[in-house]
């Protein structure tokens, strides 16, 4: 009961991840806790987390909904994040 | 939509822009584009190579961030319209996998004459595989998949 209460209070920042970022993480989603911070931040803590992933992950933008952001730009957990590496469209 | 003769002013900056996970209908989009006051009429369509450099493709396999993507392929095509004078301009992305030969992408353009047309086509289909999120990978025959995420390209989203 305590431990679910507390997973419930403690939030998550959820960031989907596409294409060879997908492979490299191993599924469509990186979930951390959060306790706020930047786009910086939350790069360090993806790349900590997935060191397979590091050099795509420098190549790489952030987009919260359907817009990008900077990397000084600050995210909260219930953003729409996600991870936009180089693209090859077309 | 546009190809029939009417209230010109919605005629105007018509067309739209999509991202779809099936065979893309180019004839729909180039009648997408129709207008009475367009005298050039470009389809572009981009299909899938069974080889590239040698190396055989089974299929390519497209993935992409499907709002960004829509978004992006708008805010292009909307561009275009404006950049080259365009009555209308339409743009459909296949998502999923694409067998060799079959349409990948499709742009439609129509201006009063050709020359519009033909260049807005080619900046648009250089605008959508340097801008819009979409990722591209070769399967091989032997089930091996390679994302492509080219080394010269700027980081998506531009501008920093």
């Amino acid at each position: 009961m305590l431990s679910s209460d507390h997973r419930e209070r403690s939030p998550t920042l959820r960031i989907a991840v596409f294409a060879g970022m997908a492979d490299l993480v191993g599924g469509r989603t990186v979930e951390m806790p959060w306790s706020g911070g930047t786009v910086a931040d939350a790069r360090r803590l993806v790349a900590e987390r997935h060191p397979p992933a590091a050099i795509l992950l420098s190549r790489s933008a952030f987009a919260v909904g359907s817009h990008y952001v900077a990397d000084d730009a600050p995210l909260a957990a219930d953003d729409d994040v996600a991870i936009i590496p180089p693209v090859s469209g077309g | 939509m546009s190809g029939t003769r009417g209230d010109l002013s919605t005629q105007r900056h018509a067309g739209h822009a999509g991202c779809v996970g099936h065979a893309i209908d180019t004839a729909r989009v180039l009648a997408a584009v129709g207008d009475v006051d367009a005298g050039g009429n470009v389809l572009f369509v981009g299909t899938a190579r069974g080889t590239t450099d040698g190396a055989v493709t089974h299929a390519l396999n497209y993935d992409a961030h499907e709002p960004l993507a829509v978004a992006t392929l708008d805010a292009l095509r909307r561009d275009a319209i404006a950049r080259f004078g365009l009555v209308a301009c339409a743009v459909v992305h296949r998502l999923g996998t694409v067998p060799p030969g079959e349409a990948c992408v499709a742009v439609a353009t129509s201006a009063p004459h050709r020359a519009a047309a033909f260049a807005a086509a080619e900046w648009l289909m250089t605008a959508i595989k340097r801008d819009v999120p979409i990722w591209k990978a070769e399967e091989r025959p032997d089930g091996r998949r390679e994302w492509l995420h080219p080394e010269s390209a700027p980081r998506p989203g531009g501008g920093s």
